[in-house]
């Protein structure tokens, strides 16, 4: 198969994988019994709003939704809408717009992830490689306490560090991406703020990333340690070095797949890390969302996420196509 | 080389699961003095001879809440596991063993599944239902992670048709019913039995993620609904420490022990896996074998 | 032609032991007490079944032994410069490639995927020369694969890129780049079809010609792959030599019981040998952790006596001319096998 054919198959393959996710976003939520608007109004009347405003708000709710129309038109207005990158307007803070509520959580979740996810992938792979390659109490010194910080849940580490680090020893900040009373501008007060409290959820985030690959790497490596061409590369008389090198290559290949598809998950990734630190990210917008019933911000966001993470796999897939010559000769049928 | 032999860190793995299972199951009926749901102190009361692990932020008591939370968590891995597997070899097994349009037609939908983190599906399908009792988070738990099963068992029961003592039974007049339960199942039972435990861990670990958004089981306690209120009412950050440290342990420590157990199992299955195994002289996989992760349609590649 | 074996001959190898560490602690010997020698220019086929330990034998020779192998003991020489390779001493890395070189079985495998063949030769070069400009390197293996009639596209190609066949005559070429003074091939030929076995033989015979090589041993189960390309042929058995000879003298004439049942055994479409039956070697090789006293054939030998259970059987011959070690032919010298099979 050539190049041009593989990637037109993926793209069309995952257009249909994006599709079914949309649906999904679209029609679940009105399978909820009595349909959201009833809820916000049912809650409104707690609220001691009158019975003919009700009626009237019920009414204005259900045609700016379109729920009075058919399912197929509403499907195609709110394709429309998202063509648009309309994602409607909130719920519970009216008239703040999804888009609008998204765009002001999405830099603390990158700012926060990214730098984890490529520190942790970093340090989790020399971590890996050394332990395949020293053996001993070292390797299982490091596999065993890689793959205990690997296995525990990420929120359990983020809980208990928050607990040891904010509150038995109180050195940093517990809660928040900033001081109370503070306000987000580009100074250097804000900033040095803003970092204070940076560093629990990242050091949370780092610890279990570090543990997830360096278990990966060192099974990649202890497989190639064992291979054929590392012993015909010894038999020649290559260089401890040199072998190393091969064999990192080899296993490198995967783990930087892995590092292409956990950035795919950079904006679910870590929702509730956000929750354990009132971090003023996506998870902690999806969290306060959930719990007053917002369903277009709820939306919004899972939409978001599907999307980032369907993106970064055709990315990887791509890539992989071109780059690596394996792939490529097998899809050529060489093999 | 030795007979099919347990490795320490199987006794210990299995011992940690067996323990918690026993708390979970057991606990609850030995010790009586307080029922879920009973107001037995104030706000976040310190630990004492009256309430063993204190009172969370309602007055409830945490070690009784702890054991029926167990009980919870425990229920809703199992029954998601055991589903999700079934769901899982079903589909693998049917699409493997049949292959042709069946196999595109069954991957196809398997691998669109996969594609969109569970995460999204979870919270949409969660919000749809409304109210969720233990059960029916269960099944929406095994709905979305069954995947991982049937794409992975797809592949051993495609390896494991072209054997010939399938011919054989075939020839015998066997329908395809009773070869696959019979002929093809279970010579992938220690793989299968891996992949349960498997999702057993991840329906636990994804239950307490659900809890903590606000997710969980309507109007029953499990460990991440005990974390839920944990954090939703500071006792964190007031150093109430016996609201939240015996669950976030509880599940730390059968997630640590799932997995140990799983990567035994595979030890115990595939010695290759072993340090210093010797060296095979068979060819190795055409490419490097692929983070599992990685939604690839398995008709794309021919 | 090796009856005019030199005084010095270029490979001398004494007394050498290796064993598999098992995990619960226990050795077993693979390869116990072999001695051997090779004359320069020539072909030396080490024979026997899977699990004779032939190709542990090759893993020492060629000084790639490593966990579980390990080597007990034994003593090397190779033109003049001695090794000794006891006590777990570390052989010096730079004999690797360029005194002793490599020849392993299944070239698909032993070149690394996402590795040039040309990148590779640079690093066999910088290995053993140093600090060598790349260019200079590389026409070193463009002028090799010139001189053996080799296309000069594989510089530039991934293992993958290449076919079976060709992707063993590159790994050869690589492996006697140095100009190695001893070549160990590892059973070289048994994942190739009858045409590309005979390519390789061939360019392993070029090899010798030219002087590219100083000698070679060829491990094999295959026999009549043996009987074309080795001057001299070792036949092994449970971890030892039990006769070493002439290829010509071996096959007519085998000296040891389990030659001739292993010549038996196999299928030649000469003449002279149509008329036998093809036979089986009665009963399974034995099990190196326990092996059996005295001669370690005698379960299986339709000759053996009470002697053979009891005492290791002599050597017949010297190490360099050849010999056998049994203790019927020690009463039996000049009666020919054939017959009492």
């Amino acid at each position: 198969m050539s190049l041009p054919r593989y990637l037109g198959r993926k793209a069309a393959w995952y257009l249909g994988a994006l599709l079914v996710a949309i649906l999904l976003n679209f029609l679940l939520p009105r399978l909820i019994p009595g349909n959201p608007v009833d809820t916000i109004v049912s809650s409104l009347s707690r609220g001691g709003v009158e019975g003919s405003q009700l009626h009237a708000i019920h009414a204005h709710y259900v045609h700016e939704f379109g729920l009075d129309k058919p399912l197929w038109q509403q499907f195609v207005v709110y394709l429309g809408h998202l063509a648009h990158g309309d994602l409607g307007v909130s719920f519970a803070q009216s008239p703040a717009t999804v888009q609008g509520l998204i765009g002001q959580a999405l830099p603390w979740s990158i700012a926060l992830q990214l730098p984890a996810i490529l520190l942790g992938w970093l340090v989790g792979n020399v971590l890996g490689a050394l332990a395949a390659y020293r053996g001993g109490w070292f390797d299982r010194g490091a596999f065993l306490g890689s793959l205990f910080t690997s296995s525990m849940p990420y929120y359990c580490v983020a809980i208990l560090l928050l607990y040891l680090l904010a509150v038995v020893i109180p050195v940093l900040p517990p809660s928040g991406g900033y001081s109370f009373g503070n306000s987000p501008e580009l100074s250097a007060a804000f900033v040095s703020d803003a970092l204070t409290h940076y560093w629990l959820p990242f050091l949370s985030l780092v610890i279990v990333f570090v543990g997830g690959q360096a278990v990966g790497m060192r099974s990649m490596a202890v497989y190639e340690l064992g291979s054929d061409y590392v012993n015909y590369d010894r038999g020649l008389g290559l260089r401890d070095r040199t072998i190393i090198r091969y064999i990192f290559r080899n296993a490198m290949l995967p783990q930087v797949t892995g590092l292409a598809l956990s950035i795919g998950t950079l904006v679910g990734g870590a929702l509730i890390t956000e929750i354990v630190f009132s971090y003023p990210g996506v998870g902690t917008l999806l969290f306060t969302a959930i719990s007053q019933n917002d369903y277009p911000v709820v939306t919004g966001l899972t939409l978001l996420i599907a999307v980032a993470v369907l993106v970064a796999n055709f990315c990887v897939e791509i890539a992989y196509g071109i780059i690596d010559p394996r792939i490529r000769a097998s899809s050529r049928g060489e093999r | 080389m030795s007979a099919a032999r347990f490795s320490a860190r199987f006794y210990v793995a299995a011992g940690i699961v067996a323990a918690v299972l026993l708390f979970g199951l057991v606990a609850p009926l030995v010790f009586r003095t307080h029922q879920v749901g009973d107001v037995v102190g104030g706000l976040y009361d310190h630990p004492s001879a009256h309430a063993w692990l204190g009172t969370d932020n309602l007055g409830h008591d945490v070690f009784t809440n702890l054991m029926y939370g167990t009980r919870t968590s425990l229920l809703i891995g199992l029954v998601a596991g055991a589903i999700a597997t079934l769901l899982g070899v079903a589909v693998g097994t049917l699409a493997g063993y049949r292959g042709g349009a069946v196999e595109e037609g069954l991957m196809g939908f398997t691998n669109v599944i996969l594609a969109i983190p569970s995460i999204v599906v979870l919270v949409l399908i969660s919000i749809a239902l409304g109210t969720r009792s233990t059960l029916t988070l269960a099944v929406v738990l095994a709905v979305t992670s069954w995947p991982w099963t049937a794409r992975a068992v797809r592949a051993q029961a495609s390896s494991v048709r072209t054997r010939e003592h399938l011919d054989v039974a075939r020839l015998s007049g066997a329908g395809t019913f009773s070869l696959i339960c019979y002929d093809v199942v279970p010579y992938m039972l220690s793989y299968i039995c891996m992949a349960f435990v498997l999702q057993v861990s991840g329906a636990v670990l994804n239950e307490a993620a659900l809890s903590m958004l606000g997710l969980g089981p309507s109007g029953g306690v499990s460990l991440g609904i005990m974390l839920h209120w944990a954090l939703a009412w500071e006792s964190v950050r007031t150093g109430a420490w016996w609201a939240f440290v015996p669950p976030t342990l509880l599940l730390t420590l059968l997630a640590f022990a799932l997995l140990m157990l799983q990567s035994s199992l595979d030890e115990l299955f595939n010695p290759r896996l072993r340090r210093h195994a010797r060296r095979r002289r068979t060819a190795r996989p055409a490419a490097l074998p692929l983070p599992v992760e990685r939604p690839v349609p398995e008709g794309a590649a021919e | 032609m090796s009856d005019t074996a030199p005084a010095a001959p270029l490979v001398r190898a004494r007394g050498l032991r290796a064993a598999y560490r098992s995990q619960r602690g226990s050795d077993v010997v693979a390869v116990d007490d072999v001695s051997l020698e090779l004359s320069g220019g020539q072909v030396l086929g080490i024979a026997g079944e899977s699990g004779s330990g032939k190709s542990t034998l090759a893993a020492v020779l060629s000084l790639t032994a490593r966990p579980p192998l390990s080597v007990l003991g034994g003593e090397l020489t190779i033109d003049g410069e001695q090794l000794d390779l006891s006590g777990g001493r570390r052989p010096p890395r730079t004999w690797r490639g360029s005194v002793v070189s490599l020849l392993p079985q299944g070239a698909m495998n032993s070149l690394s995927a996402t590795t040039r063949v040309g990148d590779l030769a640079v690093d066999v070069v910088r290995a053993h020369r140093g600090r060598v400009r790349r260019a200079d390197a590389l026409d070193l293996l463009t002028d090799r694969l010139d001189a053996l009639d080799l296309p000069r596209r594989v510089v530039d190609s991934y293992p993958h890129q290449l076919s079976g066949g060709m992707r063993q005559r590159v790994v050869t070429v690589l492996s006697t780049l140095l100009d190695p003074k001893l070549l160990i091939a590892d059973e070289p030929t048994s994942a190739l079809d009858v045409s590309t076995q005979r390519a390789l033989t061939e360019l392993l015979r070029e090899l010798l010609h030219r002087g590219l090589v100083g000698g070679i041993v060829f491990v094999t189960h295959d026999l009549p792959v043996l009987r074309a390309v080795a001057d001299r042929i070792a036949i092994m058995y449970a971890g030892q030599l039990v006769e070493v000879g002439d290829t010509a003298g071996l096959i007519d004439d085998p000296r040891h019981p389990y030659t001739a049942a292993l010549l038996a055994s196999v299928l030649v479409p000469e003449p002279q040998i149509r008329t036998r039956r093809v036979g089986g070697i009665a009963g399974a090789p034995p099990d190196l952790a326990a092996p059996p006293t005295g001669c370690r054939f005698h379960p299986r030998c339709s000759l053996a006596t009470d002697v053979c259970a009891e005492q290791s059987p002599p050597l017949l011959g010297t190490i360099g001319a050849g010999y056998s070690t049994c203790w019927w032919r020690a009463e039996h010298p000049d009666e020919p096998l054939e017959a009492r099979l």
